[in-house]
């Protein structure tokens, strides 16, 4: 049964023309893509292998950096973007897209995800930066390929609320289909979740009867664990500077200085207090984003990006003195207290005083449609259409730290590219085709039948005892 | 004679009374004769002798002249092959027949008992098994029915659950028995009282609550290992000037596992376990054998480097349903018989896959019984390992990964006189049927209980005194 959907799968496969040359002419049936599982076998996802040189012609190609190109050309020369512009020539030997009416867009990049998670919360206490996602995260969701059909190219894989300061987040690259370690972006710098308001107060959320309330239950607690925290962050980053300096001057036949102990929930925040690992907090309201950007401030550390952020209308300014990116919902409202004051003008009004700002979905349902979350940017407070298309594009990738590498439409960047069928912000775009380091992850003629391959696999993995998510 | 008979006395006095069944435990002096020998290390000799003394094997081959003193046993027609070792195994465990299964998630929350549940943290390295196993002689003698021998035990749960012991198959064996111990410190992701299974909000005061949580308390656990671990040799090298480590049993017993003298066996059943599993391994340059694997197919790559003890306890396809299984369908999917079917050809295939990638593998029973052990290793089989490979895979190489490839898993010379002896074939045989094991030299007839398969009482004299020309012991 499943060889034979592989088969099927094979065959359709071998049948894309979207443009001349077919994309996985080589893709045999059943046949492992190469670089695919190994021993894989029938219940290999068939990615289509990826082209040394690809050229999508004729396309409006909204680049999110450099205004919009008509009858325009990109060139993918091994996984990067080499030449973009109208005119620009057609190597011999690439593999061809006709985009002929169609609108191409960067890769989308959703700034808030917990998608293909085995456990999100490590509740067990307000602090948890020794956690990483990475340890939870799953290759096999299938809400990951549902995503590149919602054009969805990379995702800020993030631990929950529920905690002060949370867990170590993921930045993953949609290559369904391939093994779980190769999803991880090794370009992006890490980062960490942290969590001001009703979630880490659990309030909405209190403990089961004869449980202890778990430290802290005010947002004054909130903000006294967080400093607490990064002081002993910072004794314990002058121990091994410490350390290291008197190991630098140990000679021989001296008393050898012992190392101290590691303590693998303190070095990432040694991280944070450095500047290598950056901050995505989850908040809501002015007073406790004030209160997190002031704690920042005193330990001489940046926050990334802010989370849900719904009343960041109301401090815009200080985030963006702050170079704080923001990252919120387009339309989500009054769903408990501290989104009382939410307003839809909320990414437009930050946009405009110079804010950094994302859409993000935070649901593996909403992340299939961001790009419609985006326009309601433009709907409802004029946001420019360039400036929307950034809210999920190359903001989010400058929130991750990424922005180098992906984001827009530059040559030089990773080919990371969603090719819709109309304007992305039209009702009626859909994701034709969506590329991922210019290898194509998702194409609609395709995937009815991968579906159907993901379901037999998706059995499969529940009849050997997994399967959740 | 007395010196060799005074302790089978107390063991057929012991088998007597719980089981009536048996015929027999006889230890001493044997020459099994004629039989077809498969050492499993140097061929198969088709018409052997096999000299056993005092629990060892003394000679093995063609010519082997019959000491005076043997008890001759004529094997014609039957088939010897070195007793099967299972890796992982719980028997003798007090608590653990409620717990999850080894090498696999279980359903739900893998609690034991309500009164342990509360005591139970999910980190015991300083745990000595052989302290605690005790082998019931009807446990014992269901082992010796699928031509189990000897068993490593650990605890079933828990993230880092102590250190194992390998036990003989003899009855009531504990304590002075265990063959090996410590074997090898055991890690998994399941935490304490069940958390770490993977829920969504693990919630309560419990740490840690995730897999997540699981991992990074393993890696700082083994971190403070490693600095024990230092501390303690400056110590001892000089303790002047110096404050003295702590006193920490658990910090202790890592100390071997952080400095590669204790293998570490890491219960990763699923791909995401045994990559989280890999990582942590690459992180800390341990020593990790990855025992489960049931999706080691997928993880080849993985598992490239590690020694892997392959669980064959498959999962029905067709018993696998209820909330979670739904769940994660969300939609519906394919569940004839023919994707049932291949399903099963790849959980099936996940040994010939791991062996064909040249990776080096035991195969486990992964918690069944020990005839559901030897039935799914065919199996195994059937999906394509070679036999002669799964019959290595449950006798030297999983002795060569409890670190006794020396001592026990083949028929040679010198070593631990585990045997099985059968009918139709080697005890992997389609239709092979155990007729007796021998455990440290002793010997046990294995007579199936009324109604169960095979056996002799079809007519046929038991089989315990059809081909033995000695039948000087009186049983009950």
């Amino acid at each position: 049964m499943t060889q034979t959907l592989a088969r099927r799968a094979g065959t359709v496969l071998t049948g894309i023309a979207l443009g001349v040359t077919p994309l996985a002419a080589q893709q045999g049936a059943g046949a492992a893509p190469a670089d695919g599982w190994n021993g894989a076998g029938a219940l290999s996802i068939p990615v289509p292998p990826a082209a040394k040189l690809v050229a999508i012609t004729h396309a409006t190609i909204l680049t999110a950096s450099h205004g919009t190109i008509t009858d325009g050309t990109i060139v993918i020369r091994d996984g990067k973007i080499a030449a973009v512009g109208s005119g620009v020539p057609v190597p011999a030997g690439a593999q061809v897209i006709d985009a002929t009416g169609k609108f191409v867009t960067p890769g989308i990049i959703d700034a808030h995800s917990h998608s293909s998670l085995q456990g999100i919360n490590e509740m067990s206490s307000s602090v948890t930066s020794q956690v990483r996602i990475e340890d939870a995260f799953r290759e096999d969701g299938l809400t990951l390929y549902r995503q590149l059909a919602g054009g969805v190219t990379a995702a800020n894989v993030l631990h929950g609320s529920a905690n002060t300061i949370g867990g170590q987040n993921l930045t993953v690259k949609m290559r369904f289909g391939l093994p779980v370690d190769s999803m991880k972006y090794d370009k992006a710098p890490p980062g960490i979740k942290f969590a001001l308001g009703e979630n880490v107060r659990q309030t909405n959320n209190p403990p089961q009867p004869g449980r202890p309330l778990r430290y802290p239950h005010t947002r004054m607690g909130v903000e006294e664990l967080l400093r607490d925290s990064f002081t002993r962050a910072r004794e314990y980053q002058q121990e091994w500077k410490a350390y290291d300096k008197a190991k630098a001057a140990w000679k021989h036949g001296q008393p050898e200085p012992i190392p101290p102990a590691r303590d693998v929930q303190l070095d990432p925040l040694v991280e944070v207090l450095e500047g290598t690992r950056l901050v995505h907090a989850h908040s809501y309201r002015a007073d406790e984003i004030l209160m997190l950007l002031h704690v920042a401030k005193d330990f001489g550390f940046r926050i990334a990006s802010l989370q849900h952020v719904l009343e960041g209308y109301k401090v815009a300014d200080e985030i963006a003195a702050a170079n704080t990116g923001a990252s919120t919902f387009a339309d989500e409202w009054a769903y408990k207290l501290e989104a009382w004051d939410a307003i839809a003008f909320n990414p437009s009004l930050m946009a405009e005083r110079g804010v950094r700002v994302t859409v993000n979905s935070d649901s593996d349902e909403r992340a299939r449609r961001l790009y419609q979350d985006a326009a309601k940017a433009m709907h409802y407070g004029n946001t420019s259409e360039e400036e929307a298309l950034k809210m999920i594009t190359l903001n989010a990738a400058w929130q991750l730290g990424i922005d180098k590498y992906t984001g827009s439409i530059d040559v030089g960047k990773d080919a990371d590219i969603a090719i819709f069928t109309a304007h992305p912000f039209s009702p009626q775009a859909r994701v034709d085709m969506t590329l991922v380091d210019g290898r194509v992850f998702f194409d609609r003629r395709t995937a009815p039948t991968l579906e159907a391959v993901l379901q037999s696999l998706r059995h499969t993995r529940a009849a050997m005892g997994g399967g959740a998510e | 004679m007395n010196r060799t008979f005074a302790p089978l006395r107390r063991v057929v006095a012991a088998v007597a009374f719980v089981v009536p069944v048996l015929l027999g435990a006889q230890g001493g002096t044997w020459a099994l004769t004629n039989a077809r020998v498969e050492t499993v290390t140097r061929g198969v000799i088709e018409k052997g002798t096999i000299v056993i003394r005092d629990g060892l094997i003394a000679a093995v081959g063609a010519d082997v002249p019959i000491p005076a003193d043997a008890r001759v046993l004529d094997l014609a027609g039957r088939t010897v092959a070195p007793g099967l070792i299972d890796l992982t195994s719980t028997i003798g465990l007090p608590g653990a027949a409620t717990a999850a299964p080894v090498g696999g998630r279980a359903g739900g929350a893998a609690g034991g008992g309500a009164a342990s549940a509360d005591r139970f943290t999910g980190f015991e390295a300083d745990r000595v098994i052989a302290d605690e196993v005790r082998v019931s002689p009807a446990e014992a003698r269901a082992a010796r029915e699928g031509g189990v021998t000897a068993a490593l035990v650990a605890p079933p749960r828990g993230a880092v659950r102590g250190l194992s012991a390998l036990v003989p198959m003899k009855d009531s064996a504990g304590g002075a028995d265990v063959i090996k111990s410590p074997v090898a410190e055991h890690f998994g992701f399941i935490a304490g009282n069940g958390f770490g299974a993977g829920g969504t909000n693990a919630r309560g005061d419990h740490t840690p609550g995730t897999i997540m949580g699981v991992v990074a308390y393993q890696r700082q656990e083994l971190y403070d290992a490693k600095r024990h671990a230092l501390l303690e040799e400056r110590w001892k090298a000089d303790p002047r000037g110096l404050a003295r480590p702590e006193h920490d049993p658990d910090l202790d017993a890592l100390v071997p596992v952080v400095l590669g003298r204790m293998p570490v066996f890491y219960d990763a059943p699923q791909e995401n376990d045994i990559r989280r599993a890999a990582r942590i391994d690459k992180e800390l340059f341990l020593r990790f054998t990855i025992v489960g694997a049931t999706e080691g197919w997928r993880a080849l790559d993985a598992l490239e480097g590690h020694p892997v003890v392959v669980s064959v306890n498959f999962p029905a396809p067709s018993t696998v349903t209820g909330w979670s299984y739904r769940y994660a369908m969300r939609h519906e999917s394919d569940d004839s018989a023919a994707a049932d079917r291949a399903a099963r050809t790849l959980i099936e295939g996940n040994a010939e896959a791991i062996h064909k990638a040249g990776l080096r593998f035991a195969l486990a029973s992964g918690g069944t019984n020990a005839t559901a052990f030897v039935s799914n290793v065919r199996k195994a089989v059937a999906a394509g390992l070679p036999a002669d490979v799964a019959l290595q895979a449950v006798t030297i190489r999983a002795a060569e990964m409890a670190g006794l490839g020396a001592a026990l898993g083949s028929v040679e010379p010198g070593k631990i006189a585990n045997l099985v002896v059968t009918d139709g074939g080697n005890v992997l045989a389609a239709d092979a049927k155990v007729r007796a094991v021998f455990v440290d030299g002793t010997r046990y007839d294995v007579v199936p209980a009324a109604g169960g398969r095979g056996g002799s009482r079809d007519g046929g004299p038991p089989s315990a005194t059809a081909n033995g020309t000695f039948n000087g012991d009186k049983t009950p």
